[in-house]
């Protein structure tokens, strides 16, 4: 076998389903996910474990209200499709797990195509071996869901901006407001950064939700304080991810949502630097989404300029295949961010 | 930042003519906006391109925000949109309760804009956040905005193939390309298009090169009295 790791996605289902188990993995491999597990059942004092794409969920308090329960351990992951069979078993017959949910993307939404769809059958597969051995009936469960957008009719004012940018072709101009269709919607948010009337939203990365983290991670009193805004699909960070308390991470369903109001607000509200992490122009996909962040973070940089703020605000591209091009872009930002004397807008 | 908006009363097309605007530098706006403190940042839904709308009144308020703090200097901005500021009824009905306690309003609408608050709101002072270029279309493929129509009042669309000489010639002329048409560019700025070659190629296309046999006598510019008023 031959891998072209510029192709590579690290979406590994070539890992969780290969029967001669030839192949290995750098994220969430069978040891981290056995220690991850171990530490988190005496930290969440529960035997339910919910497994979600990151792409189907920000939140995992919504996980819960999906699924009815309100104790369990929480294991987010790009992708439920990179988890092998062994481990659901494993899980349930020797780490105490009494329960496993599992929520996946809509299959026709699943970043790595097959992803969803390979695991609903596993799923099934799982199950009735369970079942067999003992274990009772559908010990996993199983969901699957997607970001949808959200538009306001009222307050549109027919520009057509999320007509032409619209990646699938879901936006129309129907009776003078824009109407979607939401079965092409794949929930990247592009058409929420660039809509000029502020008519449309993101189910679960409303615009508010994001201020409100935003907020909150700015009143951290650590400097210099930098907040990195970064693509889910960009950077697969290891289950014990940390970094020192300066850095601030929110994962973004794509580098087409970040929004530069939200930039502008962290600034505002003593934030040091901004990184944007997204993928390359043609990993993303979301087809454009890393293109339109480029050119919005550029156009902002350029009006930053006008007032000495363009050096605190970065974007970059970085992809998973090459683990640790984030960690180096946030090194080299932090860097910069410490060599600026201290901010004069500051409060 | 509270945000008002008008309920809207009318089904809204949008996109008819298209003003093309470009934001005025942040240091120019606050320099004028500098003996103000409560100011009303107002965009307009209309057609302003890039849209001028809420989100980019929200973007000036953030970014005025931050360049005021360099000056020591603190601002309350209060930030809404309206459908057309060019409508004396709808820019008076959408400003009049917002304005109280507000020392000054910054428009993000093209030049009509600016002065159709100046005449509704006679007390109080109006500022522009934009520098009003040219009405234009928008060519989305290219991201461009180009100036294609110069509102000269004697329209002759009909005898160019659609394509007007007098707002996409540097030189405005009536009767074929200068000397300085080269490969189909224009010699004062040889990104642009030469009209007439797209003028002489589009009606050789149509087959109808014989309407520029004529010739076309010097333009009757006063076809339209400056400043130009329509009544009725």
């Amino acid at each position: 076998m031959f891998l072209e790791i510029e192709k590579c996605q690290a979406c590994a289902i070539c890992y969780s389903s290969c029967p001669a188990k030839a192949i290995d993995i750098v994220y969430y491999d069978m040891s981290s996910l056995a220690r991850y597990l171990e530490n988190a059942r005496d930290e969440y004092r529960s035997g339910s474990l919910v497994i979600a794409c990151k792409g189907s969920t920000p939140s995992f308090e919504d996980v819960g209200k999906l699924f009815g329960i309100s104790e369990f351990i929480p294991l987010s992951v790009p992708c439920v499709g990179r988890i092998p069979a062994e481990v659901l078993l494993e899980a349930i017959s020797t780490m105490g797990i009494k329960a496993i949910y599992i929520l996946a993307c809509d299959e026709d939404y699943c970043r790595f195509e097959r992803g969803s769809l390979i695991t609903r059958l596993r799923v099934v597969a799982v199950n009735a071996l369970l079942e067999q051995l003992g274990y009772g009936k559908e010990v996993i469960r199983f969901k699957q869901r997607s970001l949808k957008v959200k538009a306001d009719r009222n307050k549109c004012i027919s520009c057509g901006n999320c007509v032409f940018y619209c990646p699938y072709s879901a936006a129309k101009l129907e009776e003078g407001a824009a109407t979607f269709d939401l079965e092409l919607c794949r929930g990247c948010g592009l058409c929420v950064t660039l809509c000029p009337a502020l008519a449309l939203d993101l189910e679960d990365w409303e615009e508010e939700r994001i201020s409100t983290l935003i907020s909150k991670l700015s009143r951290e009193k650590t400097r210099p304080n930098i907040l990195v805004m970064r693509c889910q699909w960009a950077v697969f960070p290891e289950l014990d991810e940390e970094f020192d308390s300066s850095v601030h991470i929110i994962d973004m369903p794509c580098a087409g949502r970040v929004d530069p109001l939200h930039i502008l607000e962290a600034f505002r509200q003593g934030i040091d630097g901004v990184l944007i992490a997204a993928c390359h122009e043609e990993d993303c996909g979301s087809k454009r989404g890393s293109k339109e962040a480029q050119r919005l973070t550029t156009a902002l940089k350029k009006t930053l300029s006008q007032i000495g703020l363009e050096e605190r605000l970065h974007f970059c591209s970085v992809a998973p295949r090459y683990p640790e091009s984030f960690r180096e872009e946030l090194c080299r930002f932090k860097e910069r961010i410490e060599s600026i004397p201290s901010q004069e807008v500051r409060r | 930042m509270p945000i008002q908006r008008e309920d809207r009363k009318y089904p809204f097309t949008g996109g008819q003519t298209v003003i093309v605007t470009a934001q005025k530098p942040l240091d120019e706006i606050l320099d004028f906006l500098s003996p103000y403190s409560s100011i009303l940042i107002t965009g307009c839904d209309g057609c302003t391109q890039p849209p001028r709308g809420l989100r980019e009144a929200r973007t000036l308020a953030q970014l005025l925000e931050l360049g005021g703090k360099l000056r020591r200097k603190d601002f309350n901005f209060k930030v809404m949109t309206m459908p057309k500021q060019c409508d004396s009824y709808l820019t008076a009905a959408a400003l009049q309760p917002q304005i109280e306690d507000m020392e000054a309003i910054l428009s993000l609408a093209c030049g009509l804009g600016a002065q159709t608050i100046a005449q509704v709101l006679p007390h109080v002072p109006v500022f522009p956040a934009q520098d009003t270029l040219f009405m234009g279309a928008e060519i989305r493929e290219d991201s461009t905005l180009e100036e294609r129509c110069a509102a000269c009042g004697d329209c002759l669309l009909a005898m160019t193939g659609g394509i007007c000489p007098i707002a996409r010639c540097a030189k405005s002329l009536l009767n074929g390309p200068c000397g300085g048409s080269q490969h189909g560019k224009c010699e004062i700025d040889p990104e642009k298009d030469c009209a007439w070659d797209l003028i002489i190629k589009r009606l050789e296309k149509l087959g109808r090169l014989a309407a520029l046999d004529e010739i076309h006598p010097p333009r009757n510019f006063g076809e339209v009295m400056r400043p130009g008023r329509v009544k009725g």
